[in-house]
């Protein structure tokens, strides 16, 4: 009898719980657009939805460093400018004009934008966005948009109130302008950050801006209507588009938590109209099975590198970095580790994509070839002993190799290596690890500090291909920049440089040619693979457009659903 | 008593200090800053040095430990980085799902795993208790990865009766308290099924050994000299005494509530604790980690405390004077 009464009571709490739980559902308060004020609720069919995983929930185009974020941003707030698929920047709020020393943008905003909330969009909001990212207080990731602006030292140690490099001509007229000397085609990508309402976002202390990240309000064709940490994300249609002809054809979209795991189950079953999967053959083979979707194949914007720490007396010799490349079967990584057709040998550090990829005849692939691998070490001074391992002046050839566990394809690669380089004799010890130690012991680390032999990692581009700052530049080769390999080459650096200012596409080209046959030959990097990205989307989809230079987002306003 | 509690309160304040000085130790000598995974290429090292001087990583671990103490005495756990809010928000926004799927799958275990044992042992060595003992193996051997895939794929996929991710259904058009409810219990099932089995098994084991004992003590058999009846003798007699070790272990089963289930959470996609702690591991984000263990700590020191408590009133001879 005790037995039953303690039951039921147990049963009865765990019914209120629920009931609590599930009555506080929405707890996140919508922003305060105008969109969201229509009683009508929308049909559940006209959602578009998307299955992905990691959203931190910052929906700031100036503070969100997460890319699913970025997605939700992207359609919440609008950009001076948007890019093709060809990866052309096109104007996108505001069309513009380059001055004749290449320093000086002047954007001229289009007619009519408003703000979700209705009010108008100007050049006020525009100088205003610019001048939170430089403000002293601004802890987001987004300085290098504005730090080679005129005054941005003085603005940003708060010398000064006005920010000189942004002038207000008019209503619809703002200028940015460039210091001198840093005249560069990239820079246009300063202006690819969405545009935020002053009046909303305008902030005594730095605290208050940082009170409305979840808040967000922008003029783009959606605005948020709920959102729940780790669960999903809710969209719904701007009812108050300013350009009515571009305004959204959906109702709404919704982004729920899914894991990578279940992506293709989520598809499969309906329960998701698109997203990304895991790239791999198995999985690929098995979203071309499946009648309910298409599958999209695009080349991700990025290459996955191996990195060698030229100061070591065992890695300075360009010879034994070439070896131990042509020691290393990378065809078969690929097909091992991604299958066929969804990832090819990475040759040059630019996106096959892009205009500046060189021919790949001039090219040095790095094919499979024991022998070539072996005379090279000869060559170098690494000789054979008895042992089965290369030695130099009584120092065996012993290396150590940074793999990070978060992803699957370095302990791949540093696996095969093992193998092949052992047969040439190499000693190689690999040490396994989180990403941010890897991250610890090569870039973040002091130039003298920086402990390893090898490590492998992945990068990502921007349109552009400048490679300023990026792996190769000798520049970056301090406590947290991106070149740890020590290597330095002051001509590379000159076609660097030449490349950066060059505005003329084809002689662009043509410098970046000569850069990536260097670097294709001294290999400090070594660029590994160039990487499919896959995403299925289901039938009833209509519209939707993803590839190398767009996001899913950007072609949102064409999207329909059957 | 009241003395007793106030003075076993007193003395969780050094271990807490204490607990956390190691945390703030072991965070200290992990490699990497929560600035090592901003990766934006075109970042430069002095935006990288900027953000962690603003983030405070330039000040000695030493001084950052005694104004983390002095900041959280007045209720303040500091700003997680990658949501970019602060801790004690983050912290709220997950605490509600975490505790909701283990209050209930706490009470599935409960409710079957007691009885269970109980059934165990007063049949001990027949076909039930052998029953029931294989099936508390296969519970408890059971990898929660590996059962939540299973269901998935059967109850999600191939006949879809349960949904395969998520909480609530966010395109639910109803606003009636029943219809939220009902669809909050319809996605909570296959998670609170995996998470409760494995500790279903566990007191189901717990139970049945500490019943064996009790049964075969002298006034057990007492008991059943008097003449009551089975029931009477069980359920009154027994069970009160064979339900202290429970006690204990319910005890130290309160932080668990909150520490959240990784592998769960990451399967059925539920916002929980856990899934935003190995994050923030992964992140150095560390006053995040710092917030979700001291509160870890502290319901560790109180289970430890309630347990203490609970024996008095389980167990008349147990007296804190």
């Amino acid at each position: 009898m005790k037995i039953r009464k303690l039951l039921s009571l147990l049963l009865a709490m765990v019914m209120v719980v629920v009931l609590f739980a599930g009555c506080k559902g929405q707890t996140q308060t919508p922003g305060p657009q105008g969109g969201s004020d229509n009683t009508e609720q929308p049909k559940g069919d006209q959602i578009l939805r998307l299955g992905a995983s990691s959203f931190d929930g910052v929906f700031n185009p100036i503070m969100s460093d997460n890319v699913y974020d970025a997605y939700i941003t992207d359609i919440i707030f609008e950009k001076l400018i948007d890019n093709t698929p060809e990866g052309e920047y096109v104007p996108g709020i505001a069309e513009w004009t380059l001055s004749e020393d290449n320093l000086t943008y002047t954007f001229t905003l289009k007619d009519g934008i408003k703000f979700s909330d209705g009010s108008d969009l100007t050049t006020e909001d525009v100088a205003f966005t610019y001048m939170a990212i430089a403000h002293p207080d601004y802890n987001g990731p987004r300085a290098y948009a504005v730090n080679n602006l005129v005054g941005y030292e003085e603005y940003h140690s708060g010398k000064t109130d006005t920010f000189e490099g942004i002038q207000i001509i008019d209503e619809k007229t703002i200028s940015f302008t460039f210091k001198e000397g840093t005249a560069a085609p990239a820079n246009i990508e300063s202006f690819d950050y969405g545009i935020m309402p002053k009046a909303y976002y305008e902030f005594e202390n730095w605290e208050d801006f940082l009170e409305l990240l979840d808040k967000p309000l922008g003029s783009g064709i959606m605005v948020l209507d709920s959102w729940e940490p780790k669960q999903y994300i809710k969209l719904l249609k701007n009812e108050n588009y300013w350009d009515p002809e571009n305004a959204a054809k959906i109702d709404g979209v919704l982004v729920s938590e899914v894991p990578e795991e279940s992506i293709l189950s989520a598809l499969q079953t309906n329960q998701i109209d698109f997203g990304q999967i895991f790239a791999n053959a198995e999985n690929y083979q098995a979203a071309l099975a499946m009648d309910n979707i298409n599958v999209i194949n695009y080349l991700g914007n990025g290459y996955t590198f191996m990195c060698f720490n030229t100061l070591r007396p065992t890695l300075s010799d360009v010879r034994v970095r070439q070896a131990l490349m042509y020691a290393l079967d990378r065809e078969a990584f690929i097909d091992v580790q991604y299958g066929e057709g969804l990832a090819s040998v990475g040759m040059a550090p630019i996106s096959p994509s892009s205009w500046a990829f060189p021919d790949e005849s001039e090219l040095n692939p790095y094919s499979f070839d024991m022998e070539k691998a072996a005379q090279l070490m000869d060559e170098a001074g690494w000789l054979m002993e008895s042992d089965g391992y290369r030695y130099k002046d009584g120092q065996k050839f012993s290396i150590s190799w940074l793999v990070y566990t978060d992803s699957p394809w370095p302990g791949t690669l540093a696996g095969m290596a093992a193998d092949t380089w052992k047969q040439l004799g190499v000693d190689l010890n690999i040490e396994l690890m989180d990403f941010n130690t890897v991250a610890a012991r090569t870039m973040d680390a002091e130039p003298g500090e920086k402990d390893f032999d090898i490590y492998t990692m992945g990068f990502s581009l921007s349109i552009d291909p400048d490679p300023t700052g990026a792996l190769f530049d000798d520049n970056a080769f301090v406590a947290g920049g991106f070149n740890a390999s020590g290597y330095k080459n002051e001509e590379a650096m000159e076609l660097v440089r030449a490349g950066r200012a060059e505005f003329d596409t084809d002689k662009r080209a043509e410098i970046y040619k000569e850069w990536a046959k260097i670097m294709n030959e001294e290999i400090p990097h070594v660029i590994i693979a160039y990487r499919s990205e896959i995403w299925g989307v289901n039938k009833r989809v209509e519209g939707l457009e993803i590839d190398t230079y767009v996001k899913w987002n950007q072609s949102l306003k064409n999207v329909t659903l059957n | 008593m009241r003395n007793y509690v106030i003075r076993r309160i007193l003395q969780m304040i050094p271990v807490f200090i204490g607990i956390l000085f190691i945390l703030f130790f072991i965070l200290e000598q992990a490699p990497g800053t929560p600035v090592s995974n901003m990766m934006h290429p075109k970042m430069t090292p002095e935006q990288k040095a900027e953000l962690a001087q603003k983030l405070g990583l330039d000040i000695p671990w030493h001084e950052r430990f005694v104004n983390y103490i002095k900041e959280a005495a007045q209720g303040n756990l500091g700003y997680s980085n990658t949501h970019k809010k602060p801790v004690t928000e983050v912290i709220g926004d997950y605490i509600g799902p975490t505790l909701l799927l283990s209050i209930v799958s706490l009470s599935i275990s409960l409710i079957l795993g007691i009885p269970a044992g109980i059934i165990s042992a007063t049949k001990q060595y027949t076909a039930i208790d052998n029953i029931l003992t294989v099936v508390s193996f296969i519970g408890i051997s059971l990898p929660s990865f590996f059962f939540g895939l299973i269901l998935l794929k059967l109850f999600a996929v191939d006949v879809q009766l349960f949904p395969l991710f998520g909480l609530q259904d966010p395109l639910l058009m109803s606003n009636n308290p029943i219809d939220k409810f009902l669809d909050v219990a319809w996605h909570l099932v296959l998670p609170s099924i995996v998470l409760g089995l494995s500790s279903t098994a566990s007191f189901m084991r717990y139970t049945r050994s500490s019943m064996l004992e009790v049964i075969k003590q002298d006034y057990i058999r007492t008991a059943r000299a008097k003449g009551l009846k089975e029931k009477t003798v069980i359920y009154r007699h027994a069970f009160r005494n064979g339900i202290i070790p429970i006690i204990t272990l319910l005890g130290f089963w309160i932080p668990s509530l909150l520490s959240g289930a990784v592998v769960t959470e990451t399967i059925f996609a539920l916002p929980g604790l856990g899934k935003i702690s190995v994050e923030a591991a992964m992140n150095r984000n560390y006053p995040l980690i710092l917030g979700i263990n001291s509160l870890l700590t502290i319901l560790t020191l109180i289970g430890a405390l309630v347990a203490d408590l609970l024996y008095a009133i389980a167990d008349p001879r147990i007296r804190y004077d």
